[in-house]
């Protein structure tokens, strides 16, 4: 019935003589699940204290007591009533997997929202932990949660913890070995309580989670619907419905209102019995900052010096370190070199204008490696403090202007960490139109934090003149690109904006120095080698001599239209295989003078804009479609090109005046 | 007929006697007839709003138990005036429900609407409500979008109305639902309201879907502003 189930039984038949038990994590956004799987399991899956970080489930093992459980990872849920397709993954993951074991993160400053997913989660009849987290929080708030009292209220564990600092890890262990079913007094009144027997009844055989799909059923659940009917076919799926048509017509009332509000009494009576709060609340500094980021006067000039200083971060402190390695570790490897290979093939494959170790190895590890490291450290600061989300209520009336009114703002957000992750949360967005121009907004124009990074450091060494023309420049192609696309494709229906916000918290030092140090590992494992193959593949077509063929051809373009050096087609080139190798060579090029303030600024811009990454290009087939995937990478491309031709021509014409 | 309805009866029937200076329990057992339940008695002195004599013989309201009858009463005989007065109606048949399903910031809606009566059609004396000691002359409408309250204002959401069940399922999965408390932080450039410990940001349309009691909804509050600052009052 749910997908992957008979391949997932064939899998575990054939590989594993003893099944795996499954451990499924789930939670509502944002309550410090991949932090609890990283916790269980020693891996690191990336965390931040905003909501979808996680856009695909991971799964990784985890030993406790003598027994290996598969852990899974999974992104945000709300309830098992389905709001997004995100939240789908996660429910099709819960019943055609039949987790053994489920762990609830449950962020403890927002316990209310959590149990309408824990009411669910019991009524699923699936053993249960709940992992109270970032108890420290609401200790600090004024507010006193008694766990041990919930977990009687529940007949399940509840384990407290800090999940970022690692506490409540071995406790959340113990509990797993001892997990069971908890119970729930949650009953919808007689009417209701036949109909879902009734439907349950009708229910096909192996379904699982009788009630709980009824229920769903119930109220209209057409994600449920349809599936059952590619699963048991139409005939099934008719009879169920008008099953249920008949009892909704039965109880006249609104029955999702009605379930709801039997729910939300049942929690609220929970929470008063496990939660006590302290009269006097202390003044909250962070909760005030949170405010004054969102502030439309405060909230400006706190982005311009947020921006400012990690600016100032990039260009001084990486460009020094910077500088410093390349002295100490550089210059004498060069003149090593020198000294015993003498000019010639091997000298130029080593250390030539593509050598393997000066534009494979010293670019990656040399010239770009510190500035992703100082400018990753400073951002997974703003990560950690949940500072970017707050932009959303910033910038809501400019999106408004380029035809995004619903969720869209967060993954525009979410891609200046990365792209490729910000298009895949794409998926979630109701309307088509919000999700074209979404998708192709994240592509255009707008730089990544890596991307970010580089720019601020090759602009730095101009000075931040050059660095607000970029901006200013990209900015406003990105409006426009915006208004056009929000002129050409015609509403359907109009989303709504209802986005929970981060708290915002002090950044935990740990987790930012772990992060900083998962991101860069993964550059030097993904990215390094990209870089050595393109040293090599520049190397080889420069000696057999199709580069120069190709630099001539290209010659009207980059040399007439963008003024630039011939050298810069090598740039381009290695922008296709990685954004931050181009931008190593134009650093490069900047430290010997061959690009003047005019070039520097067009060669910016236009990397910037050019073939978004590789990734970035496939999230794009994933969530458009092919054809609209390549044909969106093509217009992206020639306009590259002509802005980068006209600013080129605005800035000389400038200059000459 | 619920259990709260039962009790209520009864605290009204004990006003009554008050008002003319009975305390007999058998009094109370004549004029409640068939409906008289001696749990009900047993359960009222418990709550501690009513006390009995000795040889439970006597009853009367406790200071508590007052209190809780006289806003019946005031809801009961401001009912009686508005379907009197007002629709012209059989007045004590529909009153009869009214005090027990009204929500208590109606009540003074009601009242400031009818200029604060002292009598009720009967010509028995209606209880003062807070709008009654500040002569409020204006209502205005007491639930109202969370998009009009004032910025740091606090409410407690009385309805929420929204396109489709999927939006309310949305909604309420923020614990934005009936009775919780939420309040308005941010109106420009878009709305953000914080409600049960978290910041939600939302748009205008949203935020007039929700709809909430205007007034005081926590007790520190009403030290700030009372009912009647948030009526235009005239003195």
């Amino acid at each position: 019935m749910w997908p992957g189930r008979k391949t997932n039984r064939t899998h575990t038949d054939s590989e594993t003589p003893q099944r795996l038990r499954k451990i499924a994590i789930v939670g509502l956004p944002n309550t410090g699940k991949s932090q609890v799987f990283n916790n269980l399991t020693g891996e690191y899956a990336l965390v931040a204290n905003y909501p979808l970080t996680t856009v695909e489930t991971k799964r990784a093992r985890c030993g406790i007591d003598g027994e290996t459980y598969e852990v899974i990872d999974t992104p945000g849920l709300h309830c098992l009533y389905i709001h997004s397709e995100e939240e789908l993954i996660v429910r099709d993951l819960i019943f055609s997997e039949k987790p053994d074991l489920i762990v609830q993160c449950i962020d403890a400053n927002r316990l209310k929202q959590s149990l309408t997913l824990t009411a669910d989660l019991l009524e699923l009849q699936i053993p249960l932990v709940i992992s109270l987290n970032a108890i420290d929080e609401t200790a600090r708030k004024g507010i006193w949660i008694d766990s041990e009292g919930l977990s009687r209220l529940l007949s399940i564990p509840v384990v407290e913890s800090v999940a970022v600092d690692g506490i409540g890890t071995d406790e959340l262990k113990a509990a797993i070995t001892r997990a069971r079913t908890g119970k729930i007094a949650l009953r919808y009144g007689d009417i209701v309580e036949d109909g879902i027997s009734t439907i349950a009844s009708v229910l096909p055989q192996d379904i699982g989670f009788e009630r709980k799909a009824a229920v769903l059923l119930l109220l209209n659940d057409r994600f449920l619907v349809e599936r059952i009917r590619a699963d048991y076919g139409q005939a099934k799926a008719d009879q169920l419905t008008e099953q249920v048509n008949k009892i909704r017509r039965q109880f006249r009332a609104n029955l999702a209102r009605v379930l709801n509000d039997k729910r939300s009494g049942w929690i609220d009576q929970t929470v008063d019995k496990v939660t006590r709060k302290q009269k006097i609340q202390p003044g909250r500094f962070s909760e005030a900052f949170g405010r004054l980021c969102r502030h439309p006067v405060f909230g400006v000039p706190i982005l311009l010096a947020v921006v400012c200083v990690v600016f100032l971060l990039v260009v001084n402190v990486a460009n020094a370190i910077a500088g410093w390695m390349d002295a100490a570790l550089w210059v004498p490897v060069e003149s090593r070199i020198n000294e015993f290979v003498p000019s010639g093939f091997w000298h130029d494959f080593l250390i030539g204008d593509y050598g393997i170790l000066s534009l494979g190895l010293a670019n990656a590890f040399l010239t770009i490696l510190p500035i992703l490291t100082v400018f990753f450290f400073a951002f997974n600061i703003l990560e950690d403090i949940g500072y970017m989300p707050n932009l959303c209520v910033l910038t809501k009336r400019l999106f408004e202007k380029i035809g995004l009114r619903g969720s869209a703002i967060m993954s525009i957000m979410l891609a200046f960490g990365c792209k490729t992750m910000a298009t895949l949360t794409t998926k979630n967005l109701g309307s088509r139109k919000e999700k074209y121009i979404s998708v192709y907004l994240i592509a255009f124009a707008l730089p990544c934090a890596a991307q970010m990074a580089l720019n601020m450091s090759i602009l730095g060494r101009l000075g931040i003149g050059a660095f607000v023309i970029v901006f200013a420049v990209l900015s406003s192609v990105w409006i426009s690109v915006g208004l056009i696309l929000n002129r050409l494709l015609t509403d359907d229906n109009k989303s709504a904006f209802l986005q929970e916000l981060p708290a915002i918290r002090l950044p935990n030092p740990k987790a930012v120095i772990v992060k900083t140090y998962y991101r860069l590992l993964w550059f030097i494992k993904e990215a390094v080698p990209v870089f050595i193959y393109a040293a090599v593949i520049l190397f080889v077509v420069d000696k057999v001599g199709i580069l120069d063929g190709t630099k001539n051809i290209l010659k009207p373009v980059v040399n007439g239209m963008l003024g630039l050096p011939l050298q810069m087609v090598d740039a381009l080139i290695l922008t296709m295989a990685r954004h931050e190798a181009a931008a190593g060579m134009i650093i490069k090029l900047v430290e010997k003078g061959q690009l003047n303030y005019v070039q520097c600024i067009v060669s910016v811009v236009i990397t910037t804009m050019f073939v978004p990454c590789f990734a970035n290009i496939m999230a794009m087939i994933k969530e458009l479609g092919t054809t609209r995937a390549v044909i969106g990478v093509i217009i992206i491309n020639c306009t590259a090109v002509f802005v980068a031709a006209v600013v080129n021509w605005v800035l000389v014409f400038a200059s000459k005046q | 007929m619920n259990h709260k309805r039962v009790k209520d009866e009864h605290i009204e029937r004990l006003y009554y006697m008050k008002e003319e200076q009975k305390d007999s329990v058998d009094a109370l057992n004549v004029a409640m007839g068939e409906g008289f339940d001696a749990g009900i008695i047993e359960e009222l002195d418990a709550d501690d709003v009513v006390e009995l004599s000795q040889q439970q013989t006597r009853i009367r309201l406790t200071e508590k138990g007052a209190d809780y009858a006289s806003k019946l009463i005031r809801a009961h005989r401001l009912a009686e005036r508005l379907l009197y007065d007002v629709l012209g109606g059989d007045f004590e048949s529909g009153a009869c429900e009214f005090e027990h399903t009204v929500a208590h910031e109606l009540v003074d809606s009601i009242c400031i609407l009818l200029g604060h009566p002292r009598l009720c059609p009967h010509g028995m004396p209606i209880p003062q409500g807070a709008c009654c000691k500040k002569s409020a002359r204006m209502v205005q409408s007491s639930v109202i979008p969370l998009a009009e309250l004032e910025i740091a204002q606090s409410a407690k959401v009385a309805y929420v109305n929204c396109k489709s069940d999927q939006q309310l399922h949305k909604i309420d999965s923020l614990c934005i639902r009936p009775g919780a408390i939420v309040t308005l932080h941010q109106r420009y450039p878009t709305y953000v309201i914080e409600c049960e410990g978290s910041n939600i940001a939302m748009d205008e349309q949203i935020a007039s879907s929700i709809c909430v009691w205007r007034g005081p909804s926590q007790p520190k509050s009403v030290d700030k502003a009372g009912p009647a600052d948030r009526l235009r009052t005239h003195l």
